[in-house]
């Protein structure tokens, strides 16, 4: 990082997610080690391998948005509108900064595709002879950044990111490039998504889907769980977060993106893409792999995601044993294009409140990996700084490094 | 087509109802003098948009142009009265 860039800190926090309804609620179910994958109720699954995902039961929209936009707001648009909302209220930002200059940045894969298929569905069964403007205007990736742009009247610079499974890794990177260069004063970042029929045919047409709940790094895991929801986080400067005397819960280092250039679904056999993102992030934070004493990983649960993950991990930091990594994706599931803002958020809370998450469901972790995979229970340590890993379809890496404020 | 004034206005606010998804609202929750749109049942330009072609659909009468729609969009009375009149004029 250059001399010159100012270190970028966060002080607000948000999130709905199948674990929690507020940052508290996560915060005490990750640490509990709590799975939120059970039965899929938002559609029918019958005829799927698997029947089973990470689904928000709390999915009301927020009672004070106008009706026009309630109605017409997609599952993914709520999930985000309830994040920033907290995030936002625990910052206090909004009081101090001038809308212009605070940006919004979310990651994102499928926006309001649930709605849309309802609406298609609904056409093609003969139950309603006409789509309505609603399901088809908010369907879109990016209609979840401008409501909550203007809901909450943020009016600096504005992008919806969808790299897949890195969108909201890449957005929270964005954010920090946005403060670093001086764009804005704050940003509101992170990411959305809800669960969906595409997403879910996608993944169990593909075999990606684990029958039972997920057990990243587990020698007999069989895929991933889906899972749904958003995270958001308020980035500014220290100096800025300092001189308005906002609390800051930790600071948003470096991170770093690649490109596999492999392959549509699979990652690249060698991690070549992994390592590349890992080692920009820290290069990007001025770090060296030994000041990383936590990495929340990508661990989907797949066969092959693991493997390569874990050798990745194992060529970037070498023999580490105060290295501790762990998967949250089978507590939470695998949240797609929201995976990377709510594992950013779950590793600040690790920072925050000195713990390691566990990786739920892991019980026999592969043998060959000499990493500490944190199995079952989460343990309290004092973390330096930490890593967290986001790796999409189409061979998208991304890596983000977190510190203390 | 003769339909007396109360049947109509209870027909469109049926039609609101069903037609803009309206889930949280009864026929008996909008007065037939309060505003359809912004302050009153909280709808925007794009619900007028889809109640325009709900319109056209329903009664086979079209809204030319935004003058025209605001009239008749002002609230169930007017609406009532627009298509009334409309009613009358094609028959």
């Amino acid at each position: 990082m250059q001399a010159s860039a100012p270190q970028v800190v966060v002080t607000g926090l948000g999130t709905v997610n199948a674990l929690g309804s507020s940052v508290a609620e996560f915060a005490a179910a990750l640490r509990a080690g709590t799975s939120a994958i059970g039965p899929v109720t938002l559609f029918d699954t019958k005829g799927y391998r698997a029947r089973i995902a990470a689904q928000v039961h709390d999915d009301d929209a927020p009672a004070t948005l106008p009706r026009a936009l309630r109605r017409r707001s997609s599952r993914s648009d709520v999930f985000a509108l309830r994040a920033t909302a907290e995030a936002l209220a625990e910052s206090g930002i909004t009081d101090a900064v001038a809308p212009d200059r605070i940006g919004v940045v979310l990651g994102g894969t499928t926006g309001g595709m649930l709605r849309a298929e309802e609406c298609l569905r609904a056409r093609i069964e003969g139950r309603s002879a006409r789509y309505g403007a609603d399901p088809i205007i908010g369907a879109p990736i990016s209609v979840s950044a401008d409501v909550v742009a203007d809901v909450f009247d943020l009016r600096g610079p504005r992008l919806a990111l969808s790299t897949a499974c890195s969108s909201s890794g890449n957005a929270l990177g964005t954010a920090l490039d946005w403060l670093r260069l001086g764009r804005v004063d704050a940003v509101v970042t992170g990411g959305t998504e809800s669960l969906c029929r595409m997403t879910f045919a996608g993944f169990n047409a593909l075999h990606a889907l684990s029958l039972e709940p997920c057990r990243p790094f587990d020698r007999r895991r069989a895929g991933l769980s889906l899972g749904e929801g958003a995270a958001i986080l308020v980035v500014e400067s220290a100096t800025h977060a300092a001189r308005r005397g906002a609390r800051a819960h930790a600071a948003l280092v470096g991170w770093g993106n690649s490109a596999d250039a492999h392959h549509l679904t699979a990652p690249h056999p060698q991690g070549t893409g992994a390592i590349l993102a890992m080692t920009r992030a820290l290069a990007n934070a001025g770090l060296q792999p030994a000041d990383i004493d936590y990495i929340n990983a990508h661990g989907t649960g797949t066969p092959l995601n693991d493997a390569v993950e874990a050798a990745a991990i194992g060529i970037v930091f070498g023999e580490a044993p105060h290295l501790a990594v762990s998967s949250t994706k089978g507590a939470v599931g695998h949240t797609l294009g929201a995976a990377g803002a709510i594992e950013a958020l779950a590793t600040i809370l690790a920072l925050r409140d000195g713990f390691v998450p566990p990786t739920v469901n892991l019980e026999e972790p592969e043998s060959e990996w000499a990493l500490d995979l944190v199995p079952g229970r989460s343990r309290d340590a004092t973390l330096r700084y930490a890593l967290s890993n986001s790796y999409g379809f189409g061979g998208n890496n991304t890596s983000v490094v977190l510190g203390h404020a | 087509m003769t339909t007396n004034s109360d049947d109509l206005k209870r027909r469109l606010k049926e039609l609101l109802i069903t037609g803009l998804r309206l889930q949280d609202v009864a026929p008996a929750g909008i007065a037939d003098d309060q505003p359809i749109f912004v302050d009153g049942l909280g709808l925007d330009s794009i619900d007028a948009l889809e109640l325009v072609v709900l319109i056209e659909e329903h009664f086979g009468i079209a809204i030319p142009d935004e003058e025209v729609g605001k009239k008749a969009f002002a609230s169930i009375n007017a609406l009532a009265d627009f298509i009334a009149a409309e009613q009358s004029r094609g028959a």
